[in-house]
């Protein structure tokens, strides 16, 4: 097994024009690797939305893609407000994003169930005050 | 794969405007030269509008070649019609072709346009939630970008021909006659079209020239038509014509659709790889179908165009277009639709390019390598190496088609040391000498 392969990179808060480049970034480095569309895919949606909660609630943050030989793993980690009640947040159509963003056509509340669809495992370490830390495993010789 | 331009060597001054143009990186400047990696070359055009040289032109053939064949028949852009200072309208311009002795088929059009139309409504209407939108293959370069690019919107493209096609085949079907065709084309993309054609393996024109070459030869061999045709006022402008200019299709479409569509139409460049990435994402969802052409304004926009597209479009725009279709012609679109003229013979496949490595665990090590080559260069994508970025430069690298001396920067770093050492090398003393001075 050959060393994992880690990319880094920098999340800022309410930056909107610049949302959704961590996810190009982090797809193109997949495709270039070889690695099948559909894993690319449902990567790139997992960091999409991964980083959008970072941009609306977490007051900004990392974004961290990990591949290996037989995964890839996103790690998303905010010293944000964290979650209060998870299990809310992970039904579709809650939202707990203010008007403003709404307006904007974010914050649909599809985030992290989209994020769950998409991903073999999801693991979420929050609580009030302490930040967020989100970590999602997709399997390459699994399916969804 | 061809791509519709030609580079012009002597005209070539390596000045590297054109390489970073290219939305694929398909251009490189090698020993002062320009060259097109092919097979990443999606006929755009965009390096043909950047080139101060004139060093890039369209790959047309011969004027006097297709001067020389006869008879000639002639299918041109709509956005052809849109050249002059007379009404775009097929009757000025057959007779305006008549005189330089070529055959335009505009006669085929209506139909041709009428059974796209109808059959992208009817592949919006039985196509599942997940396939939408649907995109729009008439655009030749929207297509090759597709393929080289945004594999996963593969399946979204529409399988149906483009109309200009279409109309040779019915017009070989209604004529029985088989002498050569020569398509008019305002891009490289529908000159590449007529050489390299997707979804069929063969195009039905043999020949292609651009639409500046054939305006420029109407302006001056035929002069102003409707001195000498006189037509019916107010004229009636063909749909066809609506083409020309982003937006002609969706109206089209939506005129054979039995419910109301969502389309999106979206038209330069930069534009529609923005749509596309973020189609990519999952974000277009509720849009039924999308018209995207890369150039400004759609085809009147196309680089090979003599007309500025400002006024083409002025020009459509104040034209009135019926989008009514005529229901007595509704038995004979049936029966060409049924026909299934229409449809690519062949699926739209991905092009491929080569990962980083023959397996993951080798891409992996490649990426690393790619990365550290990366964190040495500059990040001033000033394109001295003959690369579009640094970030290419890496990959050519790492790929063994390059080296960091390529790098302007890196040589710079590297004489600067050598000569330390050589002034290091120059003050040290050999044995007979005493260090006051010499002996």
């Amino acid at each position: 097994m050959s060393e994992p392969l880690v990319l880094e990179l920098e999340v800022k808060p309410l930056d909107f024009l610049a949302a959704g480049e961590t996810a190009t970034q982090f797809k193109e480095t997949l495709k270039s690797l070889g690695l099948p569309p559909e894993i690319c895919r449902r990567a790139a949606i997992v960091v999409y939305e991964a980083e959008m909660n970072i941009v609306i609630h977490g007051g900004g943050g990392v974004m961290r893609l990990q591949v290996e030989e037989d995964k890839v793993t996103i790690m998303a980690e905010d010293e944000g407000p964290g979650i209060e009640d998870l299990e809310l947040a992970m039904q579709e159509g809650y939202s707990s994003a203010p008007d403003f963003i709404r307006e904007m056509g974010f914050g649909a509340g599809m985030g992290l169930p989209n994020i769950k669809r998409n991903a073999n495992e999801l693991y979420i370490d929050t609580a009030p005050g302490k930040g967020t830390k989100l970590r999602a495993v997709i399997y390459l010789n699994k399916g969804r | 794969m061809a791509h519709g331009v030609k580079i012009v060597e002597q005209s070539c001054r390596g000045c590297v405007n054109c390489i970073k143009s290219c939305p694929t990186e398909a251009m490189r400047v090698i020993e002062g030269k320009v060259r097109i990696l092919s097979e990443i070359c999606i006929a755009c055009g965009e390096c043909l509008r950047r080139c101060p040289h004139r060093a890039l032109l369209l790959e047309e053939d011969e004027w006097d070649y297709i001067l020389s064949k006869r008879p000639m028949t002639l299918v041109t852009d709509p956005s052809f019609c849109t050249q002059f200072s007379w009404p775009p309208i097929p009757e000025l311009m057959t007779q305006a072709l008549f005189e330089l002795n070529f055959e335009p088929i505009f006669d085929e059009y209506e139909a041709a346009y009428d059974v796209t139309a109808l059959a992208v409504a009817r592949a919006i209407e039985s196509s599942s939630d997940n396939l939408k939108p649907l995109i729009s293959t008439y655009c030749p370069a929207v297509v090759r970008l597709i393929q080289i690019k945004f594999h996963e919107l593969i399946p979204h493209l529409v399988q149906v021909e483009s109309p200009l096609e279409t109309s040779i085949d019915l017009w070989r079907a209604r004529s029985k006659r088989r002498d050569p065709v020569t398509l008019v084309s305002s891009c490289p993309a529908r000159i590449a079209m007529v050489r390299s054609p997707v979804g069929r393996d063969i195009s039905s024109a043999e020949f292609a020239i651009s639409t500046s070459k054939l305006a420029r030869e109407v302006l001056i061999g035929s002069g102003d038509p409707s001195k000498k045709v006189s037509v019916d006022h107010p004229f009636r402008v063909p749909r066809w014509i609506a083409w020309a200019k982003t937006g002609g299709e969706s109206m089209h479409v939506r005129s054979f659709s039995s419910r109301p569509i969502k389309t999106l139409e979206v038209d330069g460049l930069r534009n529609v790889i923005n749509l596309f990435q973020e189609m990519e994402l999952g974000k277009l969802r509720g849009i039924d179908y999308v018209e995207a052409r890369v150039c400004d304004l759609g085809c009147i926009g196309g680089i090979g165009n003599a007309e500025s597209r400002f006024l083409s479009r002025i020009k459509i725009d104040n034209m009135k277009i019926d989008f009514n279709f005529n229901e007595e012609n509704r038995e004979k679109l049936e029966s060409i639709y049924n026909a299934k003229i229409w449809s690519l013979r062949e699926r739209i496949v991905p092009i491929e390019q080569m990962p980083l490595g023959e397996d993951l665990a080798k891409a992996m090590e490649r990426l690393k390598q790619l990365h550290a080559v990366y964190a040495d260069l500059p990040h001033l994508d000033c394109g001295t190496c003959g690369r579009p970025s640094c970030r290419v430069m890496a990959e050519d690298i790492v790929k063994g088609e390059g080296s960091l001396d390529d790098c302007i920067f890196r040589l710079k770093e590297r004489i600067a040391d050598l000569s330390k050492e050589i002034y290091d090398l120059s003050k040290r003393l050999v044995h007979t000498m005493t260090p006051e001075g010499k002996s």
